[in-house]
């Protein structure tokens, strides 16, 4: 019961799809950014007409690590909310749209500017890098967009419990919804510095900027960024997987309490990217680490609920000894590989996220193209290997199509492409990292320096991989394209999992949002109010813009 | 505040916790790597201090 309709609607199924198309636009272009990337820096290739490596760069990361993620992000959970709570109304639809072109229009004013070489300040657009004004607009009103997006969502919500008082609601539903309030939260951040200083000292009405206040405020934003990324993922883990296995969620109340921790705990952290950043407390930098170790308890709660799921299901049909459940698993299932492929790399990914996040080992790896190799594991296969499989059947569930045998074996061998690549290209930027290789530097010996020349090989074997990996792009590219446009006409299931009868039951406090995001606010102030007026009291004298491309 | 109320399955409990050895192995294996990956990095950071 409580799932709702059956099917998304058709209008509803526009708007999703309207987000997914974008996301995948944006990762043809990324993707081939990306690969001009390991071309450049294996030293073998230049890139013509005297293209600057840091506008490629720029590309790549606002395309992926924004543009890619955020569309896709959106249009994925408005698919969710309308199947669990039932199709939007349409001032909810038409708010949708609105977001959606603002998001758009964002989107292509910024990489305007990138493109024509006016912003070649990456994805992160620290000062005192200084843009053209037009790509702070554009990121703007992506911003916005996005916002807008948060509250229709947040008023499908609202009308779902007002509609069942007393009730939990659906839980794809209460996720989205979490995702949207860790969205909303941190982006106030992102919007704060941008409207404040960069805008304002890009268009010159202002000479200098504060630069510690500035990557404070973008920090604060950009780890829970990340989890903005990765509760997607979480929510196809959680929710769908074990239908599409043929099993049942291990735990209900689980799921909604590591999202609820999520929430709390991945906000007031940013610290642990500025650990090396003069000009903050070590006392500071303390507190927020400790607090960063607290995302290990739900992640590693969630490894525990797929891992019971997995076994739980196995046998439940009949597997015996320690892991014999693991072969009763639908290995031919692209809805389930890709995924499932993601779910693996997110142990080498975690792990290296423990390093990242401690103090003294953050100073073997700070700014080394370790760092690169961390993300390529979190973002660039956990969450978008997820993403993918979820494609497999969301896309012909929104277009009326079915996915044929030829295609999934298709994602099957897209997944395993996507696995070597990856496995090529990120250890070598791991290994490369530890030996002190930079990350965002095009090819250099540095003066034929001897530990520039230990780089050499790992950069090769990045190349490599990162060949395969746009090999892997090409192919997904052709799958989505199918599912669009090609595939047969059919219908489509939008898996939904239910809880195991063995669950407790969920109790209502986990909806009890003046509670949770008084805690997440609290503890955001706590951790940031000391720091951050100390940045401003004992500010040096603020920085020119500078243009270094 | 109420807080227990209906959820997907209203079923009654079963007393029976299901069989979760693998899991148990599974998530051990997965908390050695993790120390095992921190540990080798915390030893290449003493050894270039
Ligand atoms: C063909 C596949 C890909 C290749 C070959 C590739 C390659 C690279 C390389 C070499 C860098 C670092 C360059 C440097 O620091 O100098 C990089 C950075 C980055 N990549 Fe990828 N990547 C690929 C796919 C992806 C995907 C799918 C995502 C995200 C969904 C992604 C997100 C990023 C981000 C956010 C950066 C950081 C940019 C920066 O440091 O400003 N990449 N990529
Ligand atoms: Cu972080």
């Amino acid at each position: 019961m409580m799932n709702g309709t059956w099917k998304v609607d058709a209008r509803d199924g526009k708007l999703a799809m309207a987000h997914i198309y974008v996301a995948f636009v944006a990762l043809a272009l990324g993707g081939l950014a990306g690969l001009l990337q390991v071309l450049v820096r294996s030293g073998k290739f230049e890139l013509p007409a005297g293209i600057s490596y840091y506008t490629i760069l720029t590309t790549h990361g606002v395309l992926l690590g924004l543009v890619l993620t955020t569309f896709f992000i959106i249009g994925f959970q408005f698919a969710a909310v309308s199947r669990t709570a039932g199709t939007l109304s349409d001032r909810v639809r038409f708010w949708g749209w609105v977001g959606f072109w603002l998001m758009t229009i964002g989107t292509a004013i910024t990489a305007f500017y990138i493109l024509i070489g006016e912003a070649s300040v990456l994805y992160t657009f620290y000062a005192p890098l200084q843009a053209h004004a037009g790509f702070y607009i554009g990121l703007t009103l992506v911003v916005v967009g996005s916002w807008i997006s948060g509250f229709a969502m947040f008023a499908h919500y609202a009308k779902w419990k007002k509609a069942h008082p007393g009730q939990v609601s659906p839980l794809l539903t209460f996720m989205s919804v979490v995702n949207m309030v860790l969205w909303l939260i941190c982006s106030l951040g992102v919007a704060a510095t941008v409207l404040f200083q960069l805008i304002p000292w890009s268009l010159g009405y202002v000479d200098r900027i504060n630069v510690l206040v500035s990557r404070t405020l973008f920090w604060y934003f950009g780890h829970p960024l990340v989890y903005f990324w990765l509760l997607p993922a979480y929510m196809i883990w959680y929710a769908i997987i074990p239908k599409i296995i043929g099993g049942k969620m291990f735990s209900d109340s689980l799921a909604r309490m590591s999202f609820i921790l999520f929430l709390i705990f991945s906000i007031p952290v940013g610290f642990h990217h500025q650990l090396v950043e003069p000009g903050i407390d070590p006392a500071w930098k303390y507190l927020q680490v400790v607090l960063t170790f607290m995302v290990v308890i739900p992640s590693l709660m969630t490894a525990f609920s797929m891992f019971a799921t997995f076994e739980m299901y196995g046998r439940s049909k009949g597997a015996t000894g320690l892991f014999g459940w693991l072969r009763k698993l639908p290995w031919g299932d692209a809805r389930f590989f890709a995924p499932f492929i993601g779910m693996l790399f997110f142990i080498p990914a975690g792990a290296g996220g423990l390093v990242n996040a401690s103090h003294q080992l953050n100073q073997v790896v700070h700014n080394t193209i370790w760092v690169t190799g961390h993300f390529h594991l979190t973002l660039a296969t956990t969450v978008v290997l997820t993403f993918f499989g979820a494609a497999y059947w969301l896309i012909p569930h929104l277009t009326g199509r079915v996915m044929t045998k030829a295609m999934n074996r298709l994602a099957i061998i897209q997944t395993i492409v996507w696995s070597i690549g990856m496995i090529f290209m990120s250890s070598a930027m791991h290994f490369a990292g530890l030996l002190g290789a930079p990350r965002r530097s095009a090819f250099s010996t540095y003066g034929d320096a001897p530990q520039a020349l230990e780089w050499v090989p790992y950069q090769i074997a990045q190349a490599v991989g990162g060949t395969i990996l746009f090999i892997g792009i090409i192919l997904v590219l052709i799958i989505v394209t199918n599912l669009a446009f090609f595939a047969p006409k059919g219908e489509t299931e939008f898996p939904v999992a239910e809880v195991a009868e063995q669950a407790e039951r969920t109790p209502l406090v986990f909806e009890n949002w003046t509670l949770w995001i008084g805690i997440a606010v609290v503890l955001i102030l706590i951790a940031y109010t000391v720091p951050f007026i100390d940045m401003i009291q004992n500010a040096p004298p603020g920085s020119k813009g500078f243009k270094l491309w | 505040m109420k807080t227990q109320l209906n959820t997907n399955t209203s079923k009654t409990k079963v007393e029976k916790e299901p069989p979760l050895k693998g899991t148990l192995v599974s998530v051990l294996f997965l908390g050695f790597f993790l120390i095992f990956t921190w540990v080798s990095v915390y030893f290449l950071f003493l050894n270039r201090l």
